[in-house]
């Protein structure tokens, strides 16, 4: 029998033995309650609304009412941003807004949204910002690990693809993570989007959040592959200002990143109001 | 806001639809007459009802007392207005500001839904961002502030509170009602 071990030095088969679900990304990584239906008691602590709309007709609770659960939930969920990130031929350029919001209370305006997982890939949070800040910096070092192990980068379609991995096994857990892997490899820039329901997909653009439709409207209209460095930061930082404006739940200061083949650069900080002061600004000179 | 003979109305001019912003100017602040402001918030429709419907009452009032009703009297009237519906009711929360009397007393009114009233000495708040609101403003109000001072306390609480209220916010506007007259700014606010 030809299998791939016996073809593969040992040296080899032990890289690959490394990345099988039993060692490094065992699925019992995480702690979970010794109880019978762990499934169902982090449904019931979690207080997203998505979670609790899906999940009415599977667990026992119908008679209480989702607003009680809601309030029984340990766990509040910080909803409410807009993240974007779109490649061109020049790299890949990310865009994000500060606000978290519990409700409607503005809990924060100075989240940082944007999570390098290393010096040429960056992962954008959107959803809960725990799981998303836990499993970035844990997607960080596996791609470390990889590059000791193997001498050479991790390419960004592989790294997402280890995330996925892991979310999916998460699965149905209650984990809300809507995640933008965005990097530059050897086959150009790269752009992957990771969801906690286990989906993994790549495109040219993409933008995330409760402000994300607002986004899009300002993104598709602009996009193009042949963007100059200058148009398509202007493009990004536009789109989330557009949403910061039009959404409520997004706010606080407009971040863009880009990255080329040299890593992953910081561009602007910029607060989203005044932005827009600036925008209107310049169109009443034009007219 | 209430100060030393002088009162003040300041309220956010934005309508939106759940999270989404839809205009930047939909005013919520009405004058009854030379001694009487009225604010309102919660659902558009029935502010922009209550809106007519007590305009017109105002003017049947004007043309058969012959007289301006006054702040206290309009603050009952609006009671009885919202009580009427006691079993559907009108979706928003009412703010009387007024100048009461010959000499000027300020005269506050908040009420809910269905018209409970409360006749605080201080300030009223109202409005998603209320909780907020009412920390700041018990922070920052005292007693007898002169007009210039309460605008300034009343603008700054506003924009403090707006800033932590994600469904307010988007232009702002402050009435400042003293014997003689009103006084209209509109304050620069976040726009995210």
């Amino acid at each position: 029998m030809f299998t791939l071990g016996s073809v593969l030095d040992n040296d080899f088969k032990s890289t690959i033995e490394d990345f099988s679900f039993e060692t490094e990304f065992s699925t019992n990584q995480l702690m979970l309650p010794n109880i019978e239906k762990p499934f169902e008691f982090a449904q019931s602590i979690i207080g997203l609304e998505k979670d609790l709309q899906e999940n009415e007709n599977q667990l026992m609770f119908h008679q209480q009412k989702k607003e009680e659960r809601k309030e029984r939930a340990l766990i509040k969920g910080y909803k409410g941003t807009t993240t974007l990130a779109f490649i061109y031929e020049k790299g890949t350029v990310v865009a994000v807004d500060s606000r978290a919001t519990s409700g409607q209370y503005i809990a924060s305006q100075s989240v940082q949204k944007v999570v390098p997982v290393n010096e040429y890939m960056l992962g954008t949070l959107a959803g809960g910002a725990a799981d998303c800040q836990f499993f970035l910096a844990h997607l960080g070092r596996i791609c470390n690990l990889y590059e000791l192990r193997n001498n050479e980068k991790i390419s960004v379609a592989a790294a997402s693809k280890l995330l996925n991995n892991i979310l999916y096994s998460y699965r149905n857990y209650g984990l809300s993570v809507g995640s933008m892997i965005c990097g530059y490899d050897t086959r150009g820039p790269q752009l992957y989007y990771i969801d906690s329901d286990g989906s993994r997909l790549k495109n040219s653009l993409f933008s995330v959040g409760s402000g994300s439709p607002f986004a899009y409207g300002v993104l598709d209209a602009g996009y193009r592959w042949d963007l100059s460095k200058e148009e398509a930061l202007d493009l990004g930082r536009r789109a989330i200002c557009a949403a910061t404006f039009k959404d409520s739940y997004s706010g606080g200061t407009v971040k863009v990143y880009h990255i080329d083949e040299n890593g992953w650069v910081k561009i602007s900080d910029d607060d989203a109001s005044e932005l827009w002061y600036r925008y209107e600004e310049k169109e009443k000179k034009k007219k | 806001m209430a100060g030393k003979n002088c009162v003040a109305i300041a309220g956010d001019t934005r309508f939106g639809v759940r999270n989404q912003t839809v205009a930047l100017d939909s005013n919520r602040i009405f004058k009854i007459n030379n001694r009487t402001l009225f604010g309102m918030t919660g659902l558009n429709t029935d502010i922009l009802t209550l809106r007519e419907s007590f305009k017109f009452q105002m003017n049947l009032y004007n043309l058969e007392e012959e007289r301006e009703i006054s702040p206290k009297t309009f603050a009952h009237n609006v009671a009885q207005t919202l009580y009427s519906k006691r079993f559907g009711p009108y979706f928003i929360t009412p703010i009387i500001a007024g100048l009461e009397g010959e000499d000027y007393t300020p005269f506050l009114c908040a009420t809910d839904l269905i018209g409970a009233m409360e006749f605080p000495k201080s300030f009223v708040v109202a409005g998603t961002g209320e909780e907020s609101l009412m920390g700041v403003c018990e922070t920052f109000y005292k007693e007898n502030m002169e007009p210039d001072e309460l605008f300034e306390v009343i603008s700054q609480c506003l924009l403090a509170a707006v800033d932590r209220d994600a469904l307010s916010g988007w232009g702002s506007v402050v009435h400042v009602l003293t014997k003689d007259g009103i006084t209209t700014k509109r304050l620069r606010t976040r726009k995210d």
